[in-house]
């Protein structure tokens, strides 16, 4: 018995090792990207010139009931700094005043589009243009999910790269300039993602982001700090490796015609962004085509993050679930000879940490917990295990903060910081197991195949 | 190990401090000195300034060239020169060599944006190594330079790297075009586009467009000819609009190839010869949406045509595909503002 208890404990410590570990080690591994970066702002920060070679972009803004800010983000879309690019609005049946708005503020009028239904879609109603922006198109669609209207955006839109952005999403005027900045540089890239920041407590005019500020919220803050260590620099050190398995759905661009080769967005999926990223490195290494994902790490995409305990736990329960399908859907790149980084590393360390983490991290309290309840553990050893993995969350925020404070720094005040800090230190007495909780809930539906 | 983990977070917490701390302190440093250098550089602008700068530390010096070439970037003619003059006058184009040779890639990469807008031929043998460095981003920076500081010199020691480096992006070196002007290109891209490179073709024929098209046309029609390679048609096809050379858009509006079909296509609209209205109309139905689509929109170019006589062609369209892309094309006739590939 004693034997048993050992292993366990000893299993449990070793994750949580192993687990701050990886994530520590990505954070390293964006350290050169970062410099780059840095070096090259001088050279980036100064005025835009075009010289009309650069590649188009389709940008495709799927909508569904978003009366309310539909015409102010549309409007910030239109105020872009890219020479040359179309805004196609897909309405997926809403049943609110959406179209109507857009057809007010945009002065739309029917359009007979000629189509190429290269992906198979619900029915499209009828396609506006606007005929005070030539740029702009807006295609009324019957109800399909979002994946379904992403993919009616691709087979109405003209140019070879299209850029999937969510109609809430804050933009730059730069931001499609820095995204598509890899496909210059690039020949092989088929995909460019942006790092997603949080707009609680910015201050936003017009669909444009005037101050950047900390949210008051407290799940909110503590999002910040979450999404600067797992989704930003965790993703950044994947890029340096070619193994980003997630672009945002929120703003990332894509190769067409390497999309629709591959069938486009699944549509029953529950996180159809991450789904069709995994589908393209499977299908592309099958082929045994070289090619290329890359991560922008520079803030040009803000989100509103959920501020309330049911917005946050529908979001990570849908993630989760997201994440295990995609994975499990695309398992053959886990035994392909040609798998690269993405079978050797990013696999593995998505399917054990992120996809099945949860169960770990869960069992991990509770077993520890209950061991020590029933006295087969002594009080010292459940002290030192939650002391450890406390110091190690805490160990892994900090480097994500030190990597902010060396790269962009956003929060310039020292308030702000000392803010970020207090944060890093709390989010390891609740929140991070509050979030494993609810990514196990995802697992857990995922497992049963309950709806999405 | 717990206890190691905390000590970690708690260095790097100092660490995170130090660096705020110094980079508050620099900060308010270049805040103060900023006011004076944006004076100097605007009165500058205006007219050559004899004054000195106040000093400006080493530390301080790569944000002052920053700030520099920020306004210059945007200057021309005397205000330029003006700019350059107040760099010399005050020593910091030699210090801009210096930071050159020693400084971090940071600091090179603003020296040799400094040492290029101010035309330091000295910095030649310098940049000229580092152009041919593997360092892509560094490699690009030095020829940039190379380029405002001797043009046609530059254009020649380069000629290789533009062709053969695939990390020298396209778009970017159009950019630099652009800046130089089709004047001084054309005889580099004319030697380029004759040499008709193996590796490379794809990005000189990219470039053409920057040459002057008097002199690149000629030679991209030649090869209409010579060549049966497609992407190589196709991109010779971009320079038909005669109607002398009509007999090359017809033949190519059969070619296997799609992309060739449709750039025949788009040729034909150029020329818009009447006489090639069943060409069009075979190629309108075309199995691929790109050719039906230009196919169509040249139909709109042709001599003489009219929207009453496009939509009886509509309406005597056998094809559904045809008559959906003609409807498309005579929708968007108002709205030809917006080009497609």
């Amino acid at each position: 018995m004693s034997y048993v208890v050992s292993a366990i404990e000893w299993f449990f410590l070793a994750y949580f090792v192993l687990f701050n570990a990886g994530y520590i080690s990505l954070n390293l591994m964006a350290l050169p990207t970062l410099r780059r970066k840095i070096a090259l702002r001088p050279v980036e920060d100064l005025p835009a010139v075009y010289s009309g070679l650069e590649p188009p972009v389709s940008l495709l803004v799927p909508v569904r009931n978003a009366q309310a800010g539909i015409e102010a983000s549309v409007r910030s879309l239109l105020q872009l700094d890219y020479p040359q690019y179309e805004v196609v609005v897909i309405d997926d049946g809403s049943d609110d005043g959406t179209l109507a708005t857009l057809q007010r503020a945009f002065e739309l009028e029917a359009f007979p589009e000629a189509m190429w239904r290269r992906l198979p879609s619900k029915e499209v109603r009828a396609v506006f243009q606007s005929s005070t922006h030539p740029n702009l198109r807006v295609v009324d669609k019957l109800r399909g999910g979002k994946a379904d209207a992403l993919n009616v955006g691709i087979n109405a839109s003209r140019y070879p790269l299209f850029c999937a952005v969510e109609a809430a999403s804050i933009l730059q005027r730069d931001s499609l300039r820095r995204v598509i900045e890899p496909f210059l540089d690039d020949p092989a890239a088929i995909a460019s993602g942006a790092t997603v920041r949080i707009t609680n407590g910015c201050t936003v005019a017009n669909g444009r982001l005037e101050r950047v500020a900390l949210p008051r919220n407290a799940l909110a803050l503590l999002q910040i700090v979450e999404y600067l260590r797992a989704f930003l620099f965790g993703r950044l050190g994947w890029a340096n490796v070619n193994a980003v398995l997630i672009i945002s759905g929120a703003f990332g661009v894509f190769r067409k015609d390497v999309v629709v080769e591959a069938g486009g967005y699944r549509a029953a999926s529950a996180s159809e962004d991450m789904e069709l990223l995994v589908r393209l490195h499977r299908l592309l290494r099958a082929r045994g085509q070289r090619y290329s994902i890359h991560f922008v790490p520079d803030p040009i995409c803000w989100m509103e993050a959920p501020e309330t305990l049911a917005g946050l736990s529908t979001q990570r329960i849908q993630w989760q679930q997201g994440l295990a399908e995609s994975l499990h859907r695309n398992r053959e790149l886990f035994v392909m000879a040609s798998g690269g980084a993405q079978r050797w590393l990013a696999l593995p360390f998505f399917l054990i940490f992120e996809c099945y983490g949860p169960l770990f991290e869960v069992a991990g309290y509770v077993l520890m917990t209950a061991m020590w309840a029933a006295g087969l553990i002594p009080g010292a050893a459940l002290a030192a295990f939650l002391a450890l993995a406390f110091t190690l969350g805490f160990l892994l925020s900090m480097t994500a903060l030190l990597l902010e404070e060396l790269s962009f720094r956003m929060y310039p005040r020292l308030s702000q910081l000392a803010a970020l800090v207090g944060t890093a230190i709390i989010e390891n007495l609740g929140y991070r197991q509050l979030v494993a909780v609810l990514r196990l809930i995802g697992l857990v539906r995922w497992m049963r195949g309950k709806a999405i | 190990m717990a206890l190691v983990a905390l000590a970690a977070a708690l260095l790097l917490l100092a660490w995170i401090l130090v660096v705020r701390l110094r980079g508050r302190r620099r900060a308010e440093r270049i805040a103060r000195q900023e006011e004076t250098w944006r004076r100097a550089m605007h009165e500058a602008m205006e007219r050559p300034v004899e004054e000195r700068l106040p000093p400006i530390a080493d530390g301080d010096l790569p944000e002052f060239l920053m700030l520099w070439n920020r306004l210059q970037e945007t200057q021309r003619g005397p205000a330029a020169e003006n700019m350059s003059q107040l760099l010399r006058d005050n020593g910091l184009d030699k210090r801009a060599m210096a930071l050159l040779r020693s400084g971090s890639v940071r600091s090179r990469l603003i020296a040799m944006s400094t040492l290029g807008f101010v035309g330091a031929e000295e910095a030649w043998p310098e940049l000229e190594a580092i152009a041919g460095s593997s360092s892509a981003m560094l490699s690009f920076a030095a020829a940039r330079a190379l380029l405002r500081i001797e043009p046609r010199r530059a254009l020649d020691a380069l000629t290789l790297s533009i062709v053969q480096r695939n990390d020298w992006s396209v778009a970017r070196l159009g950019c630099m075009f652009t800046e130089l002007g089709p004047a001084l290109v054309t005889p580099s891209l004319t030697t380029m586009l004759v040499s008709r490179p193996r590796a490379g073709l794809d990005r000189v024929v990219k470039l053409a467009r920057f040459g002057e098209r008097s002199r690149v046309a000629p030679i991209m029609r030649g090869w209409l000819s010579s060549s049966d390679n497609p992407d190589i048609i196709m991109a010779a096809l971009e320079y038909v609009d005669d109607e002398r050379e009509l007999p090359w858009a017809k033949g190519a509006a059969t070619h296997a190839e799609w992309r060739v079909r449709m750039a025949a296509a788009k040729a034909l609209g150029r020329i818009g010869a009447a006489s090639e209205l069943n060409t069009l109309l075979d190629l309108l139905r075309d199995p691929v949406w790109w050719v039906r689509y230009h196919a169509a929109q040249a139909l709109t170019r042709l001599h003489g045509m009219t929207p009453d006589e496009l939509r009886l062609i509509r309406e005597k369209a056998r094809d559904s595909f045809a008559a959906d892309m003609l409807a498309h094309a005579l929708a968007e006739m108002p709205i030809r503002k917006i080009k497609f590939i």
